[in-house]
């Protein structure tokens, strides 16, 4: 129910007014001047204010004035006597919401009124409404607010080093990681430095082209570089990269590193430690091959005493080759066992690889021929000088022919032809192979499982079960890679392939 | 006439010494480089003794043993086991075949872990077949 104030100095007509409104169901209240009405609108704050204009002392005008300073949203209607046009039309000026002549009629009243009300109801739902949006807009801000810094915190407390620029390549963005790790602070490098500059050239140049061209860009999976600190150190990292889009336009770029400088350092550690430990496990399961060295130099001490005691040259000869052959096997496992357990680093020469190749043929012939072995050579001609560890190719070489050569006559088919083919090539990106291949017993599943494991031989006492790691660790100290094919009754293929450098005339 | 000795073993160096140990003492040497070598050599010449190795590929000295063992016509020869491995490792392998069903075959009458001394081998062949 709207309040409603009426002020007249005319008591006759707030009396009847006051009637006829509260029948209509308005509260009414009333006022007799336009001081007294004042004083009710601040103790009642009616809705509408009902009031004559022509009054003695504070006149209807006056008291719309003031009653608009108190409150703007009260609607005030001036009842105007015969002749006031000109207040009237002053008041509506003023803000009054409309004005009814005297004699008041009621129908005239209840439009007034209604309209008022109208206005009313309009102003209250406008400030809701107000209210309502200015509501919403502090929310959305503050989300916005909330989810901006927690992206803040996000890149912030990254491990990663996040490196991001904007559309010319600028860099804006370089968390705490990226700081930790290219040893730049945030102020030396965000709006001052280029991505070509703080970036490895291959990854830099890339960025900066694809920025250029706005075109789409598939980005940089996880891939190895190095990059290079403030300090000129090299730090080894894990790098992603791609552009950043916004409606199909690169607005910018970002860079994920990963340090892996502490991760490699535990990977050598770890690599280190197994190593030891392998060489413990193989000295103990070297024990009966040491017996065996041991049992033939004592053997052949003996036998080339009864010799010499008998004046028997052949005693002599054949005691005396024992003392070699177990000197060769003496000298073999101990140099085993040293560059198994020793970090080694390639030395790097000028070299032939065909002519190592060939050494190795000849050096393995006499035992290949013993036991009816073909030796077969398939050597690439075209390979000339190339630098790379001549050590590396003729041991694991070595060790690969004789293998072979050993699974043949371990080959219990003796109606094959055995084959032991050594081939060399190139291969693209610098790249030589070496394979030894052959047509002996071959392996089982256990034996290729257990193949690079220390001292696990299938060659009973002759074995040391070190031949194989030796040759894993060579190639690998020389960046290769050794693979392995075998069937049993089949034979084997062991593939090496090394990485050279070409020798420029 | 001097009495049969086999050696069966796969490294050349090991008959070249036993066989000159054999020679001195007055006995007559065969010689197999591998386990099936030695069953045929066996078969044809019943030797008075077999000195044995362990570790020999293709056939190994445990499975030879056993056949040995197992064989009427065979079992009597005496064998002396001479080789790198431990004796209790060349028990536990014997003991392992036979808990998965194969018959329990005896000690062999004399085990030598290599290198072992001239003088010394000599005098166990003796006690051995005198």
């Amino acid at each position: 129910m709207s309040k409603l104030l009426l002020i007249d100095d005319e008591k006759g007509i707030v009396r009847v007014l006051s009637i006829s409104l509260k029948s209509d169901g308005y509260d009414v209240v009333t006022a007799y001047s336009g001081e007294e009405g004042l004083e009710v609108f601040q103790r009642e704050s009616p809705d509408i204010v009902l009031t004559d204009i022509k009054m003695p002392g504070m006149d209807g005008l006056e008291v719309l004035k003031r009653v608009k300073d108190l409150n703007p949203d009260t609607e005030v209607i001036i009842i105007t006597g015969h002749g006031d046009m000109g207040s009237a039309i002053e008041a509506l000026q003023y803000g009054a919401s409309d004005f009814v002549n005297k004699p008041v009629r009621d129908e005239v009243m209840a439009i007034a009124l209604e309209r008022a009300k109208e206005k009313l109801f309009m102003k209250r739902k406008l400030r809701e409404y107000t209210e309502d949006l200015e509501n919403m807009v502090r929310i959305a801000t503050e989300e916005v607010r909330r989810k901006s810094e927690f992206q803040d915190k996000l890149i912030t407390s990254s491990n990663d080093g996040i490196v991001a620029t904007d559309e010319g390549g600028k860099i804006v963005i370089f968390n705490p990681g990226a700081q930790k790790i290219f040893g730049y602070s945030r102020l030396e490098v965000v709006r001052k430095t280029s991505i070509t500059d703080l970036f490895p050239p291959e990854i830099g140049e890339e960025f900066k082209k694809a920025l250029e061209h706005k075109k789409i860009f598939k980005g940089f999976d996880w891939k190895e570089v190095m990059i290079t600190a403030k300090n000129g150190e090299s730090v080894p990292t894990r790098f992603s990269g791609s552009l950043l889009y916004e409606n199909d336009e690169a607005i910018g770029s970002v860079g994920f590193f990963q340090d892996l400088t502490e991760i490699q350092r535990l990977e050598r550690e770890l690599i280190e430690s197994e190593r030891l430990a392998a060489i413990g496990q193989t000295v103990a399961g070297l024990a009966h091959y040491i017996k065996n060295i041991l049992s033939g130099l004592k053997g052949g001490a003996y036998v080339v005493k009864i010799g010499l005691d008998k004046d028997d040259t052949n005693k002599v000869r054949a005691g005396w080759q024992m003392v070699e052959r177990n000197v060769g096997r003496v000298s073999e496992l101990v140099l085993n066992l040293l560059t198994y357990s020793k970090e080694r680093k390639p030395e790097y020469q000028v070299c032939l690889p065909n002519e190592i190749a060939e050494d190795v043929c000849v050096l393995m012939e006499t035992k290949a021929e013993e036991n009816n072995i073909e030796i077969i050579r398939n050597f690439d001609s075209s390979i000339g000088k190339v630098s790379l560890d001549p050590d590396t190719v003729h041991r694991t070489l070595l060790n690969l022919v004789s293998n072979a050569i050993d699974a043949c006559i371990f080959d219990s088919n003796a109606s094959k032809k055995w084959q032991v083919s050594i081939t060399t090539a190139l291969e693209d990106n610098g790249i030589i192979r070496l394979e030894v291949s052959d047509n002996g017993c071959g392996m089982n599943e256990d034996v290729k499982k257990n193949l690079f494991t220390s001292f696990f031989s299938t060659k009973g006492g002759k074995g040391t079960g070190l031949g194989l790691l030796v040759t894993r660790k060579l190639v690998g100290e020389h960046g290769g890679k050794i693979n392995v094919t075998s069937q049993s009754g089949k034979g084997s293929t062991f593939v090496i392939r090394l990485p050279y450098s070409e020798v420029i005339h | 006439m001097g009495k049969k000795v086999l050696i069966v073993d796969d490294d050349p160096d090991i008959i070249t010494f036993v066989v000159t140990v054999l020679e001195e003492n007055g006995y007559i040497s065969l010689m197999a480089l591998n386990g099936e070598m030695g069953m045929t050599i066996i078969k044809a010449e019943k030797p008075d003794l077999i000195i044995l190795d362990i570790l020999m590929p293709k056939q190994s000295g445990i499975k030879m043993y056993r056949d040995l063992k197992s064989d009427e016509s065979l079992k009597k020869i005496p064998v002396i086991i001479l080789s790198g491995i431990a004796k209790r490792t060349f028990l536990r392998s014997q003991e392992a075949l036979t808990a998965f069903g194969d018959e329990p075959v005896p000690e062999p009458d004399v085990y030598i872990e290599k290198p072992v001394e001239p003088e010394e081998l000599a005098e166990t062949i003796k006690n051995v077949i005198g």
